[in-house]
């Protein structure tokens, strides 16, 4: 026991002795201040997008089918793996429930749709056609009078852009290239007569000009996008972190659309104002310039040259309006709305906050700003299982984000859609609309119906959900007759009961657990709930579910843990020949101890135990230093510099939180490092023969 | 008046050692065929210019180093017979090492330098160690000095520190190699004469070795040496007894 005193006594007062000590330590306190700053950052990097995929659509775990030829992966947003389907969610719901540690269970489908909108003059005739059948109807009102010429005038507004277009492209492309039907077609809607004809035949003439004109502008859009068919209800229930941004919340039951935020923001809005909201936002929010931003300085670019999209959009009135308002704000005396244009969006640093201001107080009121507002029933397209473009109307009901969530593209890259027209896109029926459809075969005269083709027999047209009931499908009426229509029609209005819900195809269900701690066992759990029942499912935990973005904690902990390692290696090197060097100058002090009667063993101890308390005293220096700058970082929080990083922060700071596992690992590591570095200069030392103290050299 | 080597049997007994070294492919003969018999008690000096093997015998004796033929009993204890774990047993109870450049452990007190050997020992007390060592430090006249650290110290005070580490084990062969060569000849005589004092008071044996004159003088017997060979063996009784008589 004294022993051991005296070597810790020795090992403590030769601490600071020597410069090689100095070295040795310098590079335990930087390897430990890394270990412990890194596992830290790393380690809530990952409970950050844990927390981020967990509380935006994966849950906890997932199950979905064990005939999947491939791995569900969630958040691939552009290939869809082959995910078998699970027929009977209803069958699997209860299985999942009866485990102990299961929360809740949310199924889902996770799909591709797209969806088209019509350009700005098919939007401008629709709102004239509208108000000619107002007309038609009988209302003599001198406002809606004022609304069909106003209207009028923004169509052969938009008439003369095309035409100025094709001038254009007559100049530039040789005259073959284009159609002479649709110059001829543009020369009679640019003419005279044909807008002093319109009012005598204002159908005729609308039907013209949505079959004629109107497929000769370029700016209509079929936008991609990514959804998860899920009951909407316990989706909102389950996942707290959702929230309504614009609109309402898809009624209990119903069917409808909920478009991420991240996605309305960037596929929905006018290019030109999205791209102002980018800039604000990098100018205000992270100190950016535009000045030494590339990547803003395009978006201004861009911004000068694509100004067409806003003339297309305003009518007569409000062009004079904003080319006057311009005028005076940029105090120029140009007349052309375009050149004014071009000339307002050149922002630089020192003009943009204030543009950015004049743009949606004096300009976004007179356009369009979104493509789809909230209400609007739009057409969704898709392919189904078997093949057929499915295309389903459905109504828009809002917006939604993930809170902390609102800027990753990752996380906001999901739309939401209720699972019946999930289903109906995707190409299933459940059993009971199956005898339904068949129901109504019968009726309307059709014999046999294949199961494959139920739905294409049933949806292969277009058919109207949600309540946007307003648009007129003509082909309806051919498909299966009045009595047909009606009932098909009634049988999507309707709220669907839990039941209905819950008996049908998913492809997936996301497992929400009362302890997320516990998840390995729980997955084991429902392995087994699985076997018994016969339920074929495959369990996953959130890191695979999420396909690559989930192996990128894992990959970045890899590369740290690789990293820690190869210092720790260089490290040992060092601290080896430290050590070593250290050691030969001790030679006579190690000598005259065995000559004095020290055993070998004694020697080994000592410097062992010099190096370990050397190790040790530096580590928890450089442990101090790493808890310090850790908390510091939890305090202040590490901006997340881009979009992406959101995703792995879980919001737009990361606050790191001092993992009890990286000071454990810290502290192993140090002794380990220090112990295995210590130890050939420790053999060697229990070499020094007793002689050796015996050389005068002083 | 029984003469001291022949009144008991002799803690040092040399018989037909030789020790060579091997400097690359060369053989360097250190010690030629030497027999050396030293009784308890004695305090003897071994002289002779540097290269003649004195450092060499002494190893031999204090156990750190072995012959390459030839026997060496250390207090009745065959060291060929020994492993090295016994033969560094012997050194810690049987020896005490005074070196030529004192080598105290820098970062220990005086205290804890000379408390070092009964730590390894691990046979006494904390009270009896603490005892032991403060009535060798008052002997050696340092007890004041007790919590200082070597460095603080002369040159001659840490050579007394070394004679009480040395004498703490009440060992029964004291060996100092050149113990005064770091030294004033004035210090060194001091030293010597302290050796001296310690040898009567304790009756430990010491062997030392030196090429000064003055300090050959205070031994009790001499032997020279020359070429790795005793060239003589001179007993100085006469001159021990009176001293003995004096004391």
């Amino acid at each position: 026991m004294s022993e051991l005193f005296l070597l810790i006594q020795i090992a403590i007062r030769n601490l600071f002795a020597s410069f090689l000590n100095f070295v040795i330590g310098g590079i335990i306190l930087m390897g430990t201040l890394l270990f412990v700053v890194g596992g830290s950052l790393l380690s809530s990097v990952d409970s950050a997008m844990s927390k981020s995929i967990t509380g935006s659509i994966a849950g906890h775990v997932q199950v979905y089918s064990d005939k999947s030829k491939e791995e569900l992966s969630l958040f691939s947003n552009w290939t869809m793996p082959d995910i078998a389907a699970v027929p009977d969610f209803s069958k699997i719901k209860p299985a999942l429930l009866s485990v102990d540690n299961v929360k809740t269970v949310v199924p889902m489908g996770v799909e591709g749709a797209n969806m088209t909108y019509g350009n700005t003059l098919d939007q401008t005739l629709d709102k004239l056609r509208k108000a000619v059948n107002a007309r038609l109807a009988g209302d003599r009102s001198p406002a809606l009078n004022e609304r069909i010429v106003s209207l009028k005038d923004h169509v052969r507004r938009i008439v003369t852009v095309i035409q100025e277009d094709y001038k254009k492209l007559t100049v530039m492309a040789s005259t073959q290239s284009i159609d002479p039907q649709e110059l001829r077609a543009i020369e009679k809607a640019a003419s005279a007569e044909f807008w002093n004809s319109f009012d005598a035949d204002a159908l005729a003439h609308l039907e013209f000009m949505e079959n004629k004109i109107a497929p000769l502008l370029p700016d209509a859009d079929l936008i991609f996008f990514s959804y998860v068919g899920t009951d909407l209800d316990s989706f909102r229930g389950s996942f707290d972190r959702m929230e309504i941004v614009d609109g309402q919340m898809v009624p209990p039951g119903g069917r409808g659309l909920l478009l991420s935020k991240y996605v309305y923001e960037n596929q929905f809005k006018l290019k030109t104002a999205h791209r102002l909201d980018k800039i604000y936002e990098a100018l205000h929010d992270e100190g950016k310039t535009i000045a030494s931003d590339p990547d803003l300085q395009l978006m201004v670019k861009q911004n000068r040259s694509q100004t067409r999209e806003i003339l297309l959009q305003l009518d007569p009135l409000s062009s004079q309006r904003t080319t006057k308002t311009l005028q005076g704000f940029l105090k120029s005396s140009e007349n052309d709305l375009a050149t004014l244009l071009t000339t307002f969006f050149d922002t630089n640093d020192a003009n943009f906050i204030e543009r950015h201001g004049f743009f949606y107080k004096e300009i976004a009121p007179l356009i369009e700003l979104y493509r789809i507002r909230p209400g609007d029933t739009m057409p969704i397209n898709a392919f189904t299982k078997s093949g057929y473009i499915q295309s389903v109307n459905v109504k828009v009901y809002g917006t939604f984000q993930f809170k902390g969530l609102e800027k990753s593209g990752l996380a906001g890259g999901m739309s939401l859609m209720d699972l019946m027209t999930f289903r109906d896109l995707y190409g299933y029926v459940t059993p009971e609309r199956m005898a339904e459809s068949n129901q109504l075969k019968k009726n309307t005269g059709v014999k046999f119906v294949e199961r494959d083709r139920a739905e294409a027999e049933l949806f292969g047209g277009s058919s109207v959900v949600g309540t946007g009931g307003e648009k007129k499908i003509d082909d309806q009426a051919e498909m299966g007759g009045v009595k047909y229509s009606a009932t098909a029609r009634a049988l999507m209005n309707r709220p669907y009961s839990r039941d209905e819900i819950d008996q049908g195809v998913v492809l997936s269900a996301a497992v929400i657990l009362k302890d997320p701690s516990k998840m390995e066992q729980t997955m084991r759990e429902i392995e087994a709930v699985s076997k018994k029942n016969g339920l074929g499912l495959r369990v996953v935990s959130w890191q695979k579910a999420a396909g690559q973005l989930g192996q990128f904690v894992f990959i970045a902990k890899a590369v740290l843990y690789f990293a820690v390692f190869i210092i720790f290696v260089v490290a040992l090197v060092i601290i080896n020949n430290a050590v070593m060097m250290a050691t030969l100058q001790r030679v006579r002090e190690i000598g005259t101890m065995r000559a004095l009667g020290a055993q070998k063993r004694f020697v080994l101890k000592l410097v062992l135990i010099e190096t370990l308390l050397l190790g040790l005293s530096f580590g928890a220096v450089g442990t101090l230093l790493g808890s310090i700058l850790v908390k510091w970082m939890g305090h202040n929080g590490i901006p997340a510099g881009s979009e992406f990083l959101y995703f792995f922060f879980s919001g737009p700071r990361l606050y790191v939180d001092l993992g009890i596992g990286s000071l454990i690992g810290a502290f192993i590591s140090i002794c380990l490092v220090t112990s295995i570095s210590a130890l050939y200069p420790a053999i060697i030392a229990t070499r020094v023969s007793p002689v050796q103290a015996m050389h005068a050299e002083d | 008046m029984p003469n001291a080597d022949t009144s008991a049997s002799p803690i040092v007994s040399i018989v037909n050692v030789s020790k060579e070294y091997t400097l690359g492919e060369t053989v360097v003969p250190a010690l030629r065929d030497i027999n050396l018999s030293v009784a308890p008690s004695e305090f003897i000096s071994i002289a002779g210019p540097s290269g003649s093997g004195k450092t060499t015998l002494l190893n031999l004796i204090g156990c750190v180093d072995t012959a390459t033929t030839g026997q060496v009993i250390i207090a009745g204890q065959d060291t060929r017979n020994l492993s090295e774990r016994q033969l560094t047993e012997l050194r810690l109870h049987t020896i005490g090492f005074i070196f030529q450049s004192f080598n105290l452990v820098p970062v220990l007190s005086v205290f804890e330098n000379v408390e070092f050997p009964l730590l390894l020992q691990r046979k006494l007390g904390s009270a009896e160690r603490k005892q032991r060592v403060m009535d060798l430090l008052t002997k050696v006249g340092l007890a004041d000095r007790a919590k200082h650290r070597p460095s603080e110290l002369s040159g001659g005070q840490r050579q007394r520190v070394a004679i009480a580490r040395a004498l703490v084990t009440r060992p029964k062969i004291v060996l100092a190699d050149e113990p005064t060569a770091n030294l004033d000849s004035k210090t060194g005589e001091n030293i010597i004469d302290l050796m001296k004092e310690m040898n009567q008071i304790e009756k430990t044996t010491f062997i030392f070795s030196t090429h000064d004159a003055k300090v050959m003088a205070h031994a009790n017997s001499i032997i020279r040496m020359a070429d790795g060979k005793i060239v003589e063996d001179a007993k100085r009784s006469t001159k021990s007894r009176d001293q003995e008589i004096r004391a």
